[in-house]
């Protein structure tokens, strides 16, 4: 088996929080111990609610903000550890792609500066051929060669979007991050832009780490996926076993609580109960259990460990044995 | 039975300093008193500012300039300022998307419940709040009494949404307009707004307009589905024939462009292009440049709706 080109151990994130004048501080767990591996070429989809930690754990990855405890070894260094050319080699090889493409590139600049900049960063070449590179790039992203002059107001959603992929292959990166890449979309433009990751993806060999809350998206790009709910990852897997094998109950809900256009699928709804938790006072033993439609006492006691089920599907949940059965 | 809602030719126009942009163009709709009419299109393609006409708030510079609705058998759109409030929020209550801009911030959740039922009630302050305590235990708000002294900040995303939902429905409105009610939810909590709708619909047959891109929505909730592009219903039937049987090519491209319709890791189907600028004057088919399968005349005159199917319309040259 191949090396993980990435991987993360027991990472831990802790926000302080005031909760008011003279109140006392408090600590937001937004990221409870999670590992993940990300192995070359691979896509490996992270899905959850609001609030779940996922697009933390993005920042974290991405060296954006130090982590409170863990580690995260990229090609066996540790990030946190690097510094100098070493930490420029890592931020040209893993690059973010974000949600919003209104906010994401810089009104000020124009597109021919926004994909152009990333090879000035690091020094990339000589200034002909940085522009003969922003030209190839847009054209890989179907961008016309007349938009390199323009700013970004004068394009739409998915237009912004595809400036913002072309900026995060600019210095050919290995690993691509992209929290919620197509959430902001109509349906006939995310449709476009999930196709243009996918041919990137297998035209470059690049890695994808793709969060979103969307599990059909997920579903249509993901080799593995990893489900997050309240700063912790409770089920991982193949593709396949996680959203037809899922042996987690909160994956059960989530996969049941997507409306469906397909009328088979119409009848079976797990509505989860209730709210979600709040991160700043997590219930006891299981997360879930204050939700899940199989807790017991034990639920409430004992957190459940992350362990494999079955061979590459893990789960943490006490009766995920009961689950997928049903 | 006569139509709980009836819109003909509804026009809506926005005079701008570049042109005037023609959001809503001639737009006809029927509903039944209990039904669910869903209203799908992608951004700009007019069916906020069709739900916003019926209930004449269309924002300026907007304006409806020809057309009429008929909400039971009354004309909206010749009534008086004074008539039209007695009916909004009384007879047609509306859900928005985001809760935490269309509640106040600085009243409490209680007071802007019971705020409905004393002016259209006139009920007192007493017995508003009662009222208002059993509406809120109605939609799923636990220790109603409590909740409302609570300020909007203080409930989650879903609690606001069901209080939202609790206002529009404290006082019994024959028909809803829900604009995108649970885009900005969580899925999980999005299923139990949804099912909670589909409740208190059908125990109050109330009719409901659902506005929203969401798809799989459309298909599990609605009776009728519409779809909209560029201001014009391309097609309407009812759900389970759209789904299974769509006639009008943009129909047909946006079920396709679904990740669900595709297998994992295969190109989804796209169309090229863009929606036409609606500013100033165009005829024939407003998708015809994005059409796989346009013809010259497409593009002559404005296209007909015909009726396929029973209760199945499509604005299009090219369908059986």
């Amino acid at each position: 088996m191949t090396a993980p080109l990435l991987q993360a151990e027991k990472l831990v994130k802790r926000f302080p929080v005031r909760g008011g004048f003279l109140a006392e501080k408090r600590e937001l767990t937004a990221v409870a111990g999670v590992d993940l591996e990300i192995f070359p070429g691979e896509t490996l989809g992270v899905a959850g609610e609001s609030g779940c930690g996922k697009s933390t754990v993005a920042r974290l990855l991405t060296g954006l903000i130090p982590p409170s405890e863990g580690s995260v070894r990229y090609g066996g260094r540790e990030l946190f550890a690097m510094n100098g050319e070493e930490l420029a080699q890592y931020r040209r090889e893993v690059q973010m792609i974000f949600q919003d493409p209104f906010s994401s590139l810089n009104p000020r600049m124009r597109v021919a500066q926004i994909i152009g900049e990333p090879l000035d960063i690091h020094g990339i070449g000589t200034p002909s051929e940085r522009r003969e590179r922003v030209a190839r790039l847009m054209e890989r992203v179907g961008l016309p060669p007349e938009a390199l002059s323009r700013f970004p107001h004068q394009f739409s959603g998915g237009q912004r979007q595809r400036i913002g992929i072309a900026r995060s292959l600019a210095v050919s990166p290995r690993l691509i991050i992209a929290d919620e890449p197509v959430s902001a979309l109509d349906l006939s433009i995310q449709a476009q832009i999930i196709n243009l990751l996918q041919e990137v993806k297998k035209d470059l060999g690049l890695s994808f780490l793709f969060i979103t809350h969307d599990l059909s998206v997920l579903r249509h790009l993901s080799d593995r996926i990893a489900i997050m709910y309240l700063g912790r990852i409770v089920e991982s897997g193949s593709r396949d076993d996680v959203l037809s094998k899922q042996l987690h109950p909160y994956t059960e809900a989530l996969l049941s609580a997507i409306p469906s256009i397909d009328p088979q699928k119409k009848s079976r709804h797990v509505v989860a109960r209730g709210e979600l938790p709040s991160p700043l006072s997590p219930p006891s033993g299981c997360p879930f259990h204050t939700r899940c439609p199989y807790a017991e006492a034990i639920c409430s006691e004992e957190r459940p460990e992350l362990l494999e089920k079955e061979p590459g599907h893990r789960a943490a949940c006490h009766f995920s044995n009961r689950i997928y059965r049903s | 039975m006569s139509p709980l809602l009836e819109i003909e030719g509804l026009c809506t126009e926005f005079a701008q300093k570049s042109g005037v942009l023609r959001a809503v163009r001639g737009v006809d709709l029927s509903m039944e008193p209990g039904e669910t009419l869903a209203l799908v299109g992608e951004s700009g393609c007019g069916k906020s500012i069709t739900a916003a006409s019926v209930l004449r708030l269309v924002p300026p510079p907007g304006r409806i300039t020809a057309g009429s609705i008929r909400f039971k058998g009354i004309e909206l759109l010749s009534l008086s300022e004074d008539r039209m409030r007695e009916i909004r929020g009384n007879r047609i209550a509306m859900v928005f998307q985001d809760p935490m801009t269309s509640l106040n911030p600085v009243f409490t959740i209680g007071y802007q419940v019971a705020e409905g039922l004393r002016v259209h009630r006139g009920l007192d302050k007493k017995q508003a709040e009662r009222e208002a305590a059993a509406i809120l235990s109605e939609v799923g708000i636990p220790a109603p009494m409590e909740r409302m002294k609570d300020y909007p900040h203080q409930l989650s995303g879903g609690m606001r949404q069901r209080v939202m939902i609790a206002m529009a429905l404290a006082l019994r409105p024959e028909l809803v307009i829900a604009d995108e009610p649970t885009t900005a939810l969580d899925v999980t909590i999005q299923a139990q707004i949804l099912e909670l709708l589909d409740r208190l619909m059908a125990e109050h047959r109330m009719g409901m307009i659902l506005i929203t891109h969401n798809l799989g929505i459309v298909a599990e909730r609605a009776d009728r589905t519409a779809i909209m592009y560029a201001g014009e219903i391309v097609e309407s039937a009812p759900t389970a024939e759209l789904f299974a049987n769509p006639l009008h090519p943009y129909t047909q491209g946006l079920l396709a462009s679904l990740p669900e319709s595709g297998k994992p890791g295969e190109k989804l189907a796209t169309f090229a292009g863009s929606v036409p600028d609606l500013k100033g004057e165009f005829t024939g088919c407003p998708f015809r440049e994005r059409c796989p399968i346009g013809e010259e005349r497409c593009t002559k005159h404005m296209i007909e709706m015909k009726e396929a199917g029973p209760g199945h319309l499509v604005r299009c040259l090219k369908a059986p």
